[in-house]
């Protein structure tokens, strides 16, 4: 999978970008020195994209996107913005003091108005952006901390001390809040604007132009369609698979579902309106019917540790939507999953992982009414990918049965990450709340007309198993995919392993991780129907390739994983925190 | 209109022989009540009592949008003798308007002061206590003012609000009043600013002038200068200014009149005034300022115009019957005065209005300020204030 994120288009109008940060600058009250309305006369976001590491790919649809991204800039953009300052250092001290207990000069605090000029530039900006797209209810962006590094402000002042540090320390503090609070609230109003009919009605005349005024965002590359689209390598993608990028291009939504889904999807809707006994198997399908019951009840379980998080509160004040915690939830989830998961013992797991023990209890009944599948993409951008995506790449191309699957795009995998794998687990565990809307049918009758065919999730299994190692077929009769996965489970979460005191008869999917193992209900049944040969359709769109390319290089670091395993018992670090969340 | 307890404080320094005037702060005190004072917002009521001469208690209830109050209580080692109930007080002490300088006086020998009692010293310094606590904010003011000598006087004034940096600021303010010159020399808390103000009158000095003096060549007015200088230790900035004022003395025949010139060299400001009392009810007032750095300028208008009463219709025809050298008792304290209408203006169209007097017992404040130019949103403010003191 590859998000082409098309930066040059950005940089080319920045009016409306200036005119919406004017008024955002100006909305806040003002430090007392700075005596005029601030005016954004030039704006560049500059030839360095900022560089944007996908971190989690937690809902993908033709509708809706989740992701969490690992934001870093440090180009060259700059911005000038006009004002005008009290020069009087005793006027802005006085001014801000009760007049009680001020000195009450004569004339030594008497203004002195300056017309200012300020250059922002050297930029340093990094953080984990949570984006959450979805049609009905907009995008929404959240900056997880406080994105603003560094940030070097030239102003007319640049000789007085005083009036620069003060200018930079107010400069800082107005962009902090710019980024934390304004413009996800900018973002989310175009958004709706853009995408929702409610609100396109309102503002009819706005129409689509307005789509490339999400441009000015930095981190939208969803909103407009790239130029010249190329894969990882650099190889040209043509429009049909770039199309199956854009979650917001309604013209080209049905490039990306394969003809089989589409065939299966009418059968379905044929079935459902003739009560006809026959109804297609869609895989990993699950009814929202169904799936509504548990989503709730995880919710709820879920979405109260999330209230405590600054950022996301914040971002509840400021946007001021009460629609927006259940699109929220899943980035909720996702706060409490990795200090949950990097805990070893289990008592002191939060609500979700104790909802999932409940559940646990009567699986029985539990599996029997609601097959639930979590799936996790996890990119990871790696610097260092060539070893370990050429190997992925050269097992899954020489056993792909399928041609259409592009080897050269690789899913990378960091080398640090196969040391430190605790980070995918921690993932499953923010979305487990999520996922229940699920993505599979299985082999109970699929209903729903609703059922999502778009993403056929495993399409890669047949794949996987050709690519694995011979070795790890310690059983015969388990998928060789799974051998590997409920070893690194146990092996990293002893406490857990009581639920599955016999990893090889559960034979768990390769991707789930930590949250099907909290979910243990899940964990069983599902495996026939997930990977039973006559649900094999790998023919697919970019979801579908992408997917396999993401079981790729799964397996391959579940190989690498073992290898690791065997060669030394470094149990240790499984227990340490991920770095980019220790702070948590 | 001075709040109650400011009156009280004012009436405390009088009695301690406190000339208030003599200070580089108050250089350009006419000017700032022609052209500064504000305009109440909303409703404020405020009844106040003193209880006995040395201790007086306020309580003010205010609503703008939310209800506010303050209590105030406030103790005097000096007993007080001025008229402190509402429909006794004189309107002239209470409104701030143009503001007639006295002669300069000399400062009281120390040993005045001094009281013996079987061979032992027993005065005491007087002293006053203040607070005043803000509902609900719970800001809290306290003031600390003690005559240390005849020509000395400390005064430390705090405020305690959690909102402020540090929970708070205080500042000492050490003032000398020698007559012939006055200085000032302050510190505050916040940022450690430190600061010194003085003020020198030309002219006869009165430690040395004789009442021979005075009676041979009346002066007709004075000539002060004056300078300030601020620095603050920790922000590592300063200020300054320097003023001059020439004012008229109450020996002035033709009609009285003050001009001051304040310059303040670091940030180039330039400001004059001049302010005029043409009539026993009518004072005139203009301020001009100017930036010879930003070329900024700024220029205001304002007035005070003082409403008489007019005769009692009940008791005309009996005053008329009055012969003209018979001595006409004052009805009330400060003469016919019923209120006074001030009014200011600026070049930018910005304006101000207020109406001060007194309604019967109580004493009323009235005002409004508004924006010419802006004909959507024409008032910014209108505000009513009422005083009752017992």
């Amino acid at each position: 999978m590859a998000f082409n994120f098309n930066w040059s288009p950005l940089i080319a109008d920045t009016s409306r970008a200036r005119d919406m940060l004017t008024t955002a600058l100006n909305k806040s009250p003002k430090p007392p020195i700075i005596v005029d309305d601030i005016l954004v006369t030039e704006l560049n976001l500059g030839s360095v994209p900022p560089e944007l590491e996908i971190l989690e790919i937690g809902d993908l649809a033709e509708d809706r996107f989740r992701g969490i991204f690992k934001m870093s800039y440090t180009g060259d953009a700059f911005l000038t913005l006009k004002t005008r300052v009290q020069a009087n250092p005793l006027n802005t001290y006085l001014s801000t003091k009760p007049s009680f207990a001020s000195p009450q000069p004569l004339a030594a605090s008497s203004g002195l108005t300056i017309p200012l000029q300020i250059t922002l530039s050297d930029i340093r900006l990094s953080g984990f952006v949570i984006l959450v797209f979805s049609r009905q209810k907009g995008l929404t962006l959240v900056f997880r901390n406080d994105p603003l590094e560094s940030l070097k402000v030239s102003s007319t002042f640049d000789s007085i001390p005083f009036v620069r540090d003060y200018l930079q320390k107010e400069i800082e503090g107005q962009l902090r809040v710019l980024f934390m609070e304004d413009l996800p609230a900018i973002l989310h109003r175009l958004s709706l604007r853009l995408w929702s009919p409610d609100y396109r009605e309102l503002d009819n005349s706005n129409g689509l132009q307005e789509g490339n005024k999400d441009g000015t965002i930095p981190i939208d590359p969803l909103s407009s369609p790239p130029q010249n689209p190329v894969d990882g390598f650099g190889n040209p993608i043509t429009d049909s698979e770039t199309s199956a990028f854009f979650l917001d291009d309604p013209t080209q939504t049905h490039a990306s579902f394969s003809q089989k889904n589409l065939v299966r999807l009418a059968a379905l809707a044929e079935s459902h309106r003739t009560l006809s006994l026959f109804t297609p198997g869609i895989r990993e399908a699950v009814f929202r019917a169904w799936a509504g019951t548990t989503e709730s009840r995880e919710h709820s379980g879920t979405a109260t540790p999330a209230l405590t998080l600054s950022s996301l509160s914040r971002a509840h004040s400021s946007l001021g939507l009460s629609t927006l915690p259940s699109t929220y939830s899943a980035s909720d989830s996702a706060e409490t999953g990795p200090s949950s998961s990097s805990r070893p013992p289990l008592s002191s797991f939060s609500s979700a992982i104790g909802h999932g023990l409940t559940l646990g209890a009567n699986r029985s009944r539990a599996h029997a009414q609601r097959k639930r599948k979590r799936r996790v993409v996890n990119l990871r951008k790696d610097r260092n990918e060539d070893d370990i995506s050429d190997t992925a790449s050269t097992t899954t191309g020489a056993s792909t049965p399928a041609p259409s699957v592009i080897v050269s795009e690789p899913l990378p995998e960091r080398e640090e990450d196969l040391v430190t794998p605790p980070r995918s687990p921690a993932k499953n565990v923010r979305f487990s709340a999520r996922r229940p809307s699920g993505e599979y049918a299985a082999d109970s009758p699929a209903r729903s007309p609703r059922a999502r065919p778009a993403s056929a999730d495993y399409p890669a299994q047949e794949n996987t198993k050709l690519s694995l190692p011979p070795q790890k077929h310690l059983s015969p009769d388990a998928k060789p995919v799974h051998d590997a996965a409920p070893s690194n489970i146990g092996r990293s979460r002893p406490p857990l392993r009581l639920h599955h005191p016999t990893p090889s008869t559960s034979a768990i999917p390769l991707l789930r991780t930590l949250s099907a193992e909290k979910l243990p209900f899940t964990a069983h049944s599902q495996q026939g129907d997930l990977f039973s040969p006559s649900a094999s359709s790998s023919s697919g769109g970019i979801l579908e390739q992408a997917w396999m390319m993401k079981m790729a290089n799964e397996i391959a670091r579940k190989v690498q994983d073992e290898k690791r395993r065997q060669s030394s018992d470094s149990a240790g670090l499984w227990e340490m925190p991920p770095p980019a969340y220790s702070s948590v | 209109m001075l709040g109650f307890m400011d009156y009280v404080q004012k009436a405390f320094l009088e009695a301690s022989n406190w000339n208030q005037d003599n200070s580089y702060s108050t250089l350009t005190a006419t000017a700032q009540a022609l052209l500064d004072f504000e305009t109440p917002r909303g409703l404020r009521l405020n009844v106040s009592s003193l209880a006995s001469p040395k201790f007086a208690s306020s309580y003010t209830i205010g609503t703008v949008g939310l209800v506010d109050g303050s209590l105030s209580y406030l103790y005097s080692s000096l007993p007080l003798e001025a008229r402190f109930k509402s429909s006794e007080i004189d309107l002239h002490h209470v409104i701030q308007g143009y503001r007639q300088l006295q002669d300069l006086r000399q400062p009281d020998q120390s040993w005045w002061w001094e009281v013996w009692h079987k061979g032992k010293r027993v005065d005491r310094r007087d002293a006053l206590l203040y607070g005043r606590l803000f509902l609900p904010q719970s800001t809290l003011e306290a003031l600390y003012l003690r005559r240390l000598s005849p020509s000395r006087q400390l005064k430390v004034s705090a405020v305690s609000d959690a909102r402020l940096p540090n929970g708070g600021t205080i500042l000492t303010l050490l003032q000398n009043d020698f007559g012939k010159y006055s200085t000032e020399y302050l510190y505050s808390t916040d940022s450690a600013l430190l600061g010194v103000r003085g003020l020198y009158n030309f002219g006869p000095d009165p430690r040395t002038a004789t009442s021979q003096d005075v009676q041979a060549e009346p002066v007709y007015g004075r000539f002060s200068a004056g300078a300030e200088l601020y620095y603050g230790l920790l922000n590592k900035s300063g200020g300054m200014s320097t003023g001059i004022r020439f004012t008229t003395l109450p020996q002035h025949t033709g009609f009285p009149y003050t001009m001051t010139l304040t310059l303040n060299p670091l940030m180039g400001n330039l400001s004059s005034t001049y302010a005029v009392k043409a009539g026993q009810n009518l004072a005139l007032c203009s301020r001009f300022d100017f930036n010879f750095y930003s070329y900024e300028s700024d220029l205001q208008l304002g007035c005070e115009l003082w409403r008489r009463r007019g005769p009692d219709a009940e008791v005309e025809w009996a005053s008329k019957m009055l012969r003209p050298d018979w001595e006409r008792p004052a009805v009330r304290p400060d003469g016919d005065v019923a209120g006074v209408l001030k009014a200011r203006v600026d070049q930018n169209w910005r304006a101000g209005v207020l109406w001060e007097g007194r309604i019967r017992e109580l004493l009323f404040t009235l005002g409004t300020s508004f924006d010419l130019k802006r004909r959507d949103h024409i008032f910014r403010a209108v505000g009513v204030e009422l005083q009752y003191s017992t």
